[in-house]
């Protein structure tokens, strides 16, 4: 057993993330809600917002296709020894349409499983207006050296990506802020380790990796099964002839693909019977054996259904909008700045997507 | 409030936690383009169908293995979720139209959905009287606007009437309360008093005379209430042999034979009745049929051959008619004794009425169908009612009045009722559509009452009945000394 051998960390008990100097839990909220307020500002100058191309999916997830050259398969025995997780995710949804832009809201959730228990913590939901002048305040900020900024996108947005910016920016700032605050814990992303430069640097994501390493955190980032296959074989095949638990670690030649950059591993994990299975990303620093021993640790400590760990479903539950709260975001809006929402939303979409996501993971 | 739908004569309203709303409360619908509004009930009132409410009570569900948690809400979007989810969805029924102010009947007019404006109305924008309606006032009790509502007796005058509903819930109370109302305008007043519940109307709740004491009138079988046979009419006694003590009609003719020599020879009394059965030639069976019933209205003590002991019915309406009450305490009566009181005194009143001596009457009868022939349903809508006997039927049993009485009814008076199958028969009602009375009903309070007809303008309305300063009577007799309070609906 893979297990027995490895040195037995003591996890230290969970206390509420204290504030570094540079990111006070509330700092974020506050700067995002001081960015949504002046968002929702009346304006005179009527300049209309180029809204095409908005609900562009960013190409987050990688194409591997071309690249994988072998395979390798590691069964899994969960291992019940106490450990922390911690899971993170951010949802934004389009609200519908103002005469000069577009209504948003950003909503970001932390869930921890610690000693058989669950807790969360929401941030927002932030209502924002998105519209010329909202991207020049962005893009304003943006320049300012404010200790956060070091985490954001090098680029200056362009307005139809801005509403992923603005996920970004939360999910970012919430991921640095639980490592920073976080030990020996096992961190779940939703998505993957391959960024998209133009969005967040490289640097940045690499100093994440480091600050989490620093403190004994592992990150696991979970995201659909990408269409991957291996001698044009899927490699959800593959993994199906294994029984479950367990996980396969795909190896490939390159490590960045046009403006995307692999900052880690990729694996499939198929953790229960049944259909799904699911890619994860890991530190490329850590060896396959760092990274089985926390999956193991995953397995022992979370409820695991359909492949996926229950902390980061709960995240993710707690992040995304109900048709409720968009028309609650709808309404503070209306309230807050009376701006007046010229597209109905379509709520079918809202009632029977996946959560009502519209922006990343889906 | 915001117009959300309308279906048929439905129309369904979405009202925030803001408003206040009660089930029959009235709105109108202002289409202020045209002048015209729609004036529409609440009759129900659901949850709005929020989409993914689901979703959001499950996600805060707050079970045993619920998680806890914080939320940084800046914007405090959790009210504006709490306010969407508390909205409700008004179910209301379009009773009429308004055009430039004037109420119209409901027309086919939609109102526009996008900028029509919805406001209460206050029932008494509702009962606007005709001119020359003061002095014919009298109040029922008061809207859940808390404004006294009053309504026409004259709404009563020539109509039929029910008053329903469950056990206790104050139907003889409203019965009182119309009666005294009637009393006061000057109208006479018979009550079949199956309880001896209205026995007290001439006294308050101390049991010392009331401004009603003179004009109440309790009339109580074989003791202050007797009559010769002579009183009696052939074709009343005949109809109380046949009817109540079911003699076969070959034994009535030689009851008709006997009759008439008793009138010639003068000599129309029990004692001589009974004589005359005796000696009468005719078949054994029919004599004996005849005694056995000869046996019973003697047994009945409700006859006399004094003509000193016997009650005048004449006189006391009479006194009645210009405004009093005759009660007829039937309480302590066996049915047979029941029937027979109840068809001599309709014998009676037909015939006042038919020779003019009575302009008209009206009656009250409680649980009729334990004291009246089936056929005399019939009659009493149609055949009496044209001679002036208007009713007001009282009962907690609203099965055992016939169908056709409730398609006639002009006013409908409903308390609470639990159980849906019973307002079966009520909302068959032609006044009003079912699903107002059983949705409104179930939920109606001790001393509500959904008041439907002619009294209203058909607008129907949920009233808090008035007190009444009379002896209340007829309480259940208990054993134990304090009742345990059960819960009210
Ligand atoms: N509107 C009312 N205000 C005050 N008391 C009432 C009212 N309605 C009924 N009651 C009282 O409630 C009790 C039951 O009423 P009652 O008329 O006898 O019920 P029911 O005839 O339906 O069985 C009586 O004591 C009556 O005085
Ligand atoms: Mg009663």
């Amino acid at each position: 057993m893979v297990n027995a051998q490895l040195p037995i960390t003591t996890t230290p008990k969970y206390n509420f993330p204290l504030p570094q100097e540079t990111l006070h839990p509330l700092e974020l909220p506050k700067h995002f809600t001081k960015l949504s307020l002046l968002s929702l500002k009346p304006t005179q100058q009527k300049q209309r917002l180029s809204t095409k191309d908005t609900a562009t999916q960013l190409p987050t997830h990688l194409r591997l296709q071309q690249s994988i050259s072998s395979t390798e398969l590691f069964p899994l025995t969960p291992n019940p020894i106490d450990t922390t997780i911690v899971a993170i995710d951010v949802s934004s949804i389009r609200l519908g349409e103002t005469e000069t832009g577009f209504l948003l809201g950003v909503r970001g959730a932390i869930v921890w499983k610690e000693s058989k228990q669950y807790r969360y913590l929401r941030l927002g939901p932030f209502p924002f207006h998105i519209t010329q002048r909202t991207e020049d305040e962005i893009r304003r900020l943006y320049r300012q050296d404010h200790p956060i900024s070091r985490l954001q996108v090098r680029s200056i947005p362009q307005v139809y990506i801005i509403q992923s910016r603005l996920t970004t920016l939360l999910e970012r700032w919430m991921q640095s802020f639980i490592i920073r605050t976080t030990r020996n814990s096992i961190i779940l992303w939703d998505g993957s380790l391959a960024v998209d430069t133009t969005e967040t640097p490289a640097s940045t994501i690499k100093e994440l990796l480091t600050a989490a390493h620093n403190n004994g955190n592992i990150i696991l980032a979970f995201s659909k099964m990408t269409r991957l296959s291996l001698h044009g074989r899927r490699l959800t095949d593959l993994i199906f002839k294994h029984p479950p638990p367990c996980l396969l670690r795909i190896k490939e030649h390159i490590n960045h693909f046009g403006q995307i950059r692999l900052m880690g591993n990729v694996y499939v994990a198929k953790f229960t019977k049944g259909k799904l299975a699911f890619r994860m990303d890991a530190d490329k620093r850590r060896s396959s054996i760092e990274v089985v021993e926390a999956v193991q640790n995953l397995l022992g400590n979370d409820s695991i259904l359909q492949s996926y760990p229950e902390t980061l479903r709960l995240a993710h539950i707690f992040s995304t909008f109900t048709a409720t709260e968009v028309l609650a975001l709808q309404r503070c809006i209306t309230q807050k700045s009376g701006l007046r929402v010229i597209t109905t939303l379509n709520l079918r979409r809202l009632l029977f997507g996946r959560f009502g996501k519209t922006q990343k993971g889906c | 409030m915001r117009l959300y739908k309308k279906e048929g004569a439905t129309v369904q309203i979405i009202s925030f936690p803001n408003e206040q709303v009660r089930k029959g409360d009235y709105l109108a619908i202002e289409d202020s383009k045209h002048g015209d509004n729609l004036i529409v009930q609440v009759i129900d009132m659901e949850y709005a169908n929020i989409p993914g409410i689901l979703e959001e009570l499950l996600r805060n569900y707050d079970g045993d293995s619920s998680i806890a948690g914080e939320d940084v809400d800046p914007f405090d979007v959790a009210a504006h979720i709490r306010y969407i989810q508390d909205a409700r969805l008004l179910i209301c029924k379009i009773r009429a139209s308004t055009h430039n102010g004037k109420l119209i009947p409901a027309g086919s007019h939609l109102p526009a959905r996008s900028y029509a404006r919805i406001r209460s109305v206050s029932v008494n924008e509702l009962l606007t009287r005709p001119d020359g309606a003061e002095g014919y006032e009298i109040r029922l009790g008061e809207t859940a606007e808390k404004t006294h509502l009053d309504v026409d007796v004259r709404a009563l005058d020539g109509a039929l009437n029910i008053i329903t509903g469950k056990k206790g819930t104050g139907k003889s109370h409203i019965a009182k309360l119309l009666v005294l109302s009637l009393i006061s305008h000057g109208a006479p007043v018979v009550i079949f008093d199956l309880n001896g519940e209205y026995i007290g109307l001439g006294q308050d709740t101390e049991g010392k005379p009331n401004e009603f004491s003179s004009k109440i009138h309790v009339l109580t079988p074989r003791q202050n209430f007797k009559v010769t046979l002579e009183q009696v009419k052939i074709h009343v006694l005949l109809n109380i042999l046949v009817n109540a003590l079911h003699l076969p009609g070959t034994s009535a003719r030689e009851f008709r034979r006997i009759w008439h020599s008793l009138e010639q020879n003068g000599t129309l009394t029990m004692g001589e009745l009974g004589e005359a059965i005796k000696n009468w030639r005719c078949n054994q069976h029919v004599r004996d049929a005849l005694f056995s019933r000869y046996y019973t209205l003697l047994n009945s003590r409700l006859f006399t051959d004094n003509p000193a002991l016997a009650t005048s019915l004449e006189n006391a309406l009479d006194r009645a008619r210009s405004g009093g009450a005759i009660v007829l305490n039937l309480r302590n009566e066996s049915t047979t004794n029941r029937h027979i009181v109840v068809e001599y005194v309709l014998g009676k009143l037909v015939e006042l009425l038919t020779t003019r001596r009575l302009r008209a009457i009206f009656l009250f009868a409680e649980e009729a169908h334990l004291y009246l022939r089936e056929t005399y349903w019939d009659d009493i809508v149609t055949r009496m009612r044209h001679f002036g006997v208007f009713t007001t039927f009282i009962t907690n049993q609203p099965d055992t009045i016939r169908e056709n009485i409730y398609r006639q009814v002009d006013n409908l008076f409903v308390l609470n009722f639990t159980n849906e199958h019973d307002i079966d028969p009520i909302s068959r009602a032609a006044r009003v559509d079912a699903h107002t009375v059983k949705s409104i009903v179930r939920d109606l309070l001790p001393h509500h009452c959904l008041v439907l007809g002619k009294v209203v303008n058909d607008f129907p309305m949920i009233v808090k009945i008035k007190s009444l300063d009379v002896q209340a009577m007829g309480q259940t007799r208990l054993f134990f000394p304090v009742r345990i309070c059960a819960l009210t609906p």
